[in-house]
């Protein structure tokens, strides 16, 4: 499908220090069991039953399977060949007992809702929040490579909590921790994180193999780690009830039981013992609030690290005293009976101007960013477990949050640090900003990625926010508590379980600071990390349905309140429910030949959308080529439809997609939206044909798909006929579409390349997703599907046109170069090509809209199929040699010639004077005179060129001569044109006849 | 069509709120009363319609108005200074190349665009610049020697009176 050397060339670099001077380094890709989970300490995946290693073929003497208990990976010299043999390899696994895995989503579900435990009885509140094993698969994608002697070990893997990896690395490989070097190209980790990430199972996967093979091993760390993350779910939970009915009474917690997950290696080979209790903790747990009467009370069995308890106590007291419209700082004030901490707390509140926020009434306005601020304290034994003279801090964090894309900025952080006489406040500074930072931006950094729009080297991702630290001086504190908090592995762990990673005390409260910021700026409350946007934004488009659902007779948007009402939570459980119920219709959409309607909705109201993600949607919409189809020919409304498709098995119109309500989608939901892109199903359960390319727009990332029904939805409604389509028996029968899909159709979102380049697989999203190149450029089968393998890209006819290969098989006479494709994408004109005409000369219309970098990925990925043998040099004289072999014009075709001469030659002929009108391009160089089909000539001459597009200096439009040539006219020209513009390809036959149909299929 | 489209005609700026796909031709013609610019063929065949565009010679019936957005276009009023025409304008009427006249401001621009590119062009040069003028009452000897004249004053730089 792609040609092998630009798979080469786009390799991303093996990690620096790596040297592989010998050639030794073997690339693996392991093999997950297909249900695995972890839960309360009980681990339970699928059991491998055998390998069928005939399944590999000729690759077998190629490609090593490593098989350890359940533990599979697939190695061999080469990473693609690794990774097309896991393709190959087929593996029979024993089902796993499904229980354990519903368990585990349990887990999960309650964590996320907010379970509440006696939350009936009147006066009590109970909450559960989780901590997860690991917070998510890495900081960016790259190569983990491990490298196992029998006496030591060497990884190359940026870790965040080496000590971690370093135990999991001793049991897996029976190696003493001295003798594992971890080399980390960042330093500054300093031993502060919030929680392993699963980079570390990465890197004992390849230990693993490494230790096996005998060789090096590269294994590449990327989001296909998360199903890890998914899997392992959550290390420490923690339960906190109060009680109390309009003040806080008394609080209890109780560390609920959950596990450390070690390396994923470790439980899928059984090398590890699970213990079934958590290490027993040699002092309980404490929590500063403690005023003689309301009481916090901390469950005797202590257990769980105290990091974990901050997020806990933080973040449920901050919802405590939102059901109670209190003012969340002075709670805690009212509770603390330790001065040092109340003169901090007050000293932070002045320092950041905290005034108390109205906790109800608000109101989201979905246009705008949201704002909000949270406040979370902390008070931590010093390392000689001394409660008095530990360290109190106190935080208040601002955020912004896009409702859109659910994308959080940390605005500000105001911290203060209560640390004894000896604080040098620029280390603070220096310390937070190092190693705060990072994990704060871990924690909500946008994940980025392959449906990023624009350059992401000229706009920022993320604003640093403005970080402002105090210290108060409070006499008779020994610096060795700051010490504590700020040197790396300077944390006395002796109490906490060896595993439990959760060593930054430092940054715990501001992970609840800023869980606190968000339920202030969106209404939701989120009790595990992390804060991903795709959680912010499911959660707010689940707000959202309930507001516009709550009250649809008196106005479109209705007001929404901050925080639930008993009714919102109905609402959202019911929406869960039919979340879920839609996610099995999505999986079974391809089996039944019938499916549901999805609910008519009142058209969503204008203004619920940001301008961002309107513009966003623009953007999809364009390089998507929307309104290329549907719009009428003659004077047809952009997007209202009508216009005809005439394929193999009849005419089919395009239908309107302006939010007209009755006649348009106005009605329709986002999921009925997505339903259609994805599926190809429409609102009301009818298939739709293929001519609408679901097959490729299945491949948008949720956000572009959001974004896109955001512009569809704020653009004018526009009312239309709709026309039926004349389709031929049998394939009227809508139905049979299902067993199409079920062929031919494959609706699995956009997975990038991780041995090609960010720019390839950009690209790659646009070209195969929203662009959907290959609907018009691949060559369809007998039941109208799109071809792949080798004749992907291979051309095809559409519309009375050929859309030319953009393979190997391209007919051009120079050969096609990424340069020259992204000069004909951008401006409509390459110089040794020509110019965008026909049913391209829209989409680059379009394409003008994009940003450059975006242009130039998908010139880059289209070119990767193209044969590049010559530069741009040798292609300049290619040129040239064929404009020279053509300057004449061979015999017996006066006729022709003579026609050329009177209409074409004022344009097509090069002069010595420049002419701002004349066609740039020699006509020896145009690939459709080489074609092996005479279409997109004939519908040149006939209709002309029109170019909307002209960002080229010198773009004339070119005239149509359907009403002054006749058809023996046309013939004699054509013929002229090709013998001599391509000498070298054979006449065109039935030339005349082609001219006749052309002339009567194409609309004038 | 709520956005205008701007550009230079003659010197000076105009805004038009004209669908970008109209043919210069007749935005010059008819919004601006431009009749210099002839309508001939509307195919780009004849050269009736040039103009000049950043200088250059060009036919307004094949161009759209959208792709000479922010451009300089010259039409033939626009030719000389006031009360003093360009050496072209001058050379046709010296020469009295013009029967019906129809053709001439294709003749007189694809001339200009040529001098304006080349200091003393050659007959063959000439003949080849005007190859895809057309003039069908027969005044193509005149219009030669007028053009041979034109680049003649031109070169010399030289008011017309002077070179009388």
């Amino acid at each position: 499908m792609r040609s092998p050397s630009a798979s080469r060339a786009g390799r991303p670099p093996l990690p620096g220090h790596f040297d592989d001077r010998l050639g030794l380094l073997r690339y693996a890709v392991v093999i997950r069991p297909p249900s695995v989970s972890f839960h309360q300490g009980d681990f339970n995946c699928s059991r491998l039953l055998d390998i069928d290693h005939a399944s590999l073929g000729e690759w077998s003497a190629q490609v090593a399977v490593v098989e350890l208990g359940n533990f599979v990976a697939v190695v061999a010299a080469d990473p693609d060949l690794a990774r097309h043999a896991v393709r190959r390899l087929r593996l029979h696994w024993e089902a796993s007992s499904a229980l354990a895995d519903v368990a585990g989503q349990a887990d999960r579900n309650e964590g996320e809702n907010g379970s509440t435990l006696n939350a009936h009885r009147p006066g009590t509140m109970a909450r559960r929040y989780g901590w997860p094993n690991r917070l998510r698969w890495g900081e960016r994608a790259g190569w983990v490579v491990a490298d196992v002697l029998p006496t030591r070990a060497s990884l190359w893997v940026d870790t965040a909590t080496s000590d971690a990896l370093r135990d999991d690395l001793s049991t897996l490989l029976a190696l003493a921790p001295a003798a594992i070097s971890l080399f980390s190209e960042r330093s500054d980790h300093g031993g502060l994180s919030l929680g392993r990430l699963a980079c570390d199972d990465a890197a004992a996967d390849a230990a693993l193999i490494s230790r096996h093979i005998e060789a090096p091993i590269a294994i590449w760390l990327d989001a296909d780690y998360q199903r890890d993350v998914d899997a392992l779910g959550l290390a420490e939970t923690w339960d906190v009830e109060a009680s109390g009915a309009h003040a806080l009474d008394a609080v209890s917690q109780q560390y609920g039981m959950a596990r450390h997950a070690p390396a994923m290696a470790l439980l899928l080979t059984g090398l590890t013992e699970l213990e079934r209790s958590p290490a027993p903790a040699s002092r309980p747990a404490e929590s500063p609030y403690r005023r003689a009467n309301p009481v916090v009370k901390v469950g005797d069995q202590g257990g769980g690290s105290d990091g974990m308890r901050v997020f806990a106590e933080e973040s449920f007291l901050d919802e405590w005293s939102r059901q109670q419209t209190s003012d969340p700082l002075e709670l805690r004030l009212r509770h603390l009976d330790d001065s040092r901490g109340q003169a901090l707390i007050e000293a932070v509140r002045q320092r950041a101007e905290w005034r108390p926020v109205p906790t109800s009434g608000a109101t989201i306005d979905c246009s705008t960013p949201l704002t909000g601020r949270g406040f979370a304290y902390c008070h931590l034994p010093d390392t000689n477990g001394e409660w008095e003279s530990g360290t109190r801090s106190a935080w208040i964090a601002d955020v912004t949050v896009d409702p859109v894309t659910g994308n959080v900025q940390l605005t500000r952080l105001v911290v203060g640090q209560d640390a004894g006489e000896s604080v040098n406040s620029e280390a603070l500074t220096s310390a937070l900003r190092q190693q705060l930072l990072p994990e704060s931006s871990l924690l909500l950094r946008h994940d980025g990625g392959i449906d990023e729009w624009g350059d992401p080297t000229v706009t920022p991702r993320s604003m640093l926010p403005a970080i402002d630290t105090l210290t108060l001086n409070t006499s008779g504190v020994p610096p060795a508590v700051t010490t504590d908090a700020l040197t790396p592995g300077g944390v006395d762990s002796g109490w906490v379980d060896a595993r439990a990673h959760f060593n930054a005390q430092t940054l715990a409260p501001g992970t609840a600071a800023i869980a606190n910021a968000l339920c202030d700026a969106t209404g939701l409350r989120f009790r595990e990390p992390p804060f991903t946007a795709a959680r912010i934004r499911a959660g707010l488009r689940e707000q959202a349905a309930a507001d516009s659902d709550q009250a649809p007779d008196f106005g479109r948007r209705p007001e929404s309140t901050l925080f639930g009402t008993r009714r919102r939570r109905r609402r959202r459980w019911t929406s869960a429910v039919v979340a879920s119920l839609l996610t099995l219709g999505g999986a079974a959409a391809t089996v039944l030949p019938w499916k549901a309607s999805i609910a008519p909705i009142p058209r969503p109201a204008s203004d619920l959308y940001s301008e961002a993600a309107i513009e966003r949607g623009r953007l999809v919409a364009e390089a998507g080529d929307c309104a290329v189809c549907h719009t009428a020919d003659e004077d047809g409304v952009a997007n209202a439809g009508g216009r005809a498709f005439e394929t193999p098995f009849g005419t089919v119109f395009s239908t309107n997609i302006t939010p007209d309500e009755a006649t348009g989608i106005g009605n329709w939901s986002f999921g009925a939206f997505e339903r259609a892109m994805r599926h190809g199903i429409s609102r009301d359960g009818h298939h739709l044909y293929p001519a609408f390319p679901y097959t490729a727009f299945a491949k948008l990332s949720d956000t572009d798909m959001q974004s896109l029904y955001a512009y569809l939805m704020t653009q004018p409604a526009v009312p239309s006929r709709s026309i039926e389509n004349d389709i031929r028996f049998p394939f009227n029968i809508r139905g049979l579409m299902a067993g199409w899909n079920l062929l031919n159709h494959d609706p699995k979102p956009f997975t990038p390349d991780p041995t090609q380049s960010a720019l390839w697989n950009r690209g790659a999203y646009l070209a195969e997703g929203v662009g959907h190149c290959s609907a018009c450029h691949s060559p369809r089968n007998a039941m109208g599907a799109e071809k792949r393998g080798d004749d992907y890209f291979a051309g095809a006819l559409i519309d009375g046109w050929e859309a030319p290969a953009l393979s190997q098989l391209s007919k051009s006479p120079v050969p096609w170069s990424e340069s020259a494709l992204y000069d004909y994408l951008r401006t409509g004109r390459a110089a040794q090509h020509g110019v965008a005409a026909g049913p391209m000369a829209p989409v680059v219309a379009g394409l003008g809209e994009l940003p450059e970098s975006d242009v130039r990925a998908i010139a880059h990925y289209v070119a990767s199929f193209m044969p590049t043998a010559i530069d741009a040099a040798q292609a300049s004289d290619l040129a040239d040699e064929h404009v020279a072999l053509t300057a004449a014009a061979p015999p017996g075709f006066d006729a022709g010639e003579r026609l050329y001469r009177g209409a074409c030659a004022s344009c097509h002929e090069g002069g010595d004077v420049p002419v701002y009108s004349r066609a740039e391009t020699s006509l020896a160089l145009n690939t459709n005179l080489h074609s092996d089909r005479p279409d997109n000539v004939i519908q040149t001459i006939l209709d002309g060129v029109v170019a909307p597009h002209s960002r080229a200096g010198n773009a004339g439009d070119m005239p149509g001569f359907r009403a002054d040539f006749s058809d023996s006219q046309l013939t004699a020209l054509v013929s002229y044109l090709r013998g001599r513009f391509a000498p070298d390809q054979p006449a065109w036959e039935h030339l005349s006849e082609r001219i006749g149909e052309l002339r009567g299929e194409a609309v004038p | 069509m709520t956005d205008s489209i701007a550009l230079r005609v003659n010197g000076e700026m105009r805004h038009l709120p004209l669908d970008p796909a109209t043919p210069l031709l007749q935005v010059l013609r008819n919004d601006l009363c431009l009749n210099g610019p002839k309508y001939g063929c509307g195919l780009g065949q004849c050269g009736a319609c040039s103009v000049l565009i950043e200088g250059r010679v060009a036919r307004a019936c094949v161009i759209s108005l959208g792709a000479v957005a922010g451009r300089d276009v010259v039409t033939l009023e626009g030719l000389g200074e006031s009360g003093q025409l360009d050496p072209v304008q001058t050379a046709f009427i010296d020469c009295q190349a013009a029967q019906c006249g129809y053709c001439l401001n294709g003749m007189i621009m694809t001339v200009r665009g040529l001098l304006n590119h080349c200091m003393r062009p050659s007959r063959e040069k000439i003949v080849s610049a005007l190859n895809y003028n057309l003039c069908r009452c027969g005044t193509h000897v005149e219009i030669l020697e007028a053009a041979m004249l034109a680049a003649e004053l031109d070169a010399a730089g030289m008011a017309p009176s002077e070179v009388e």
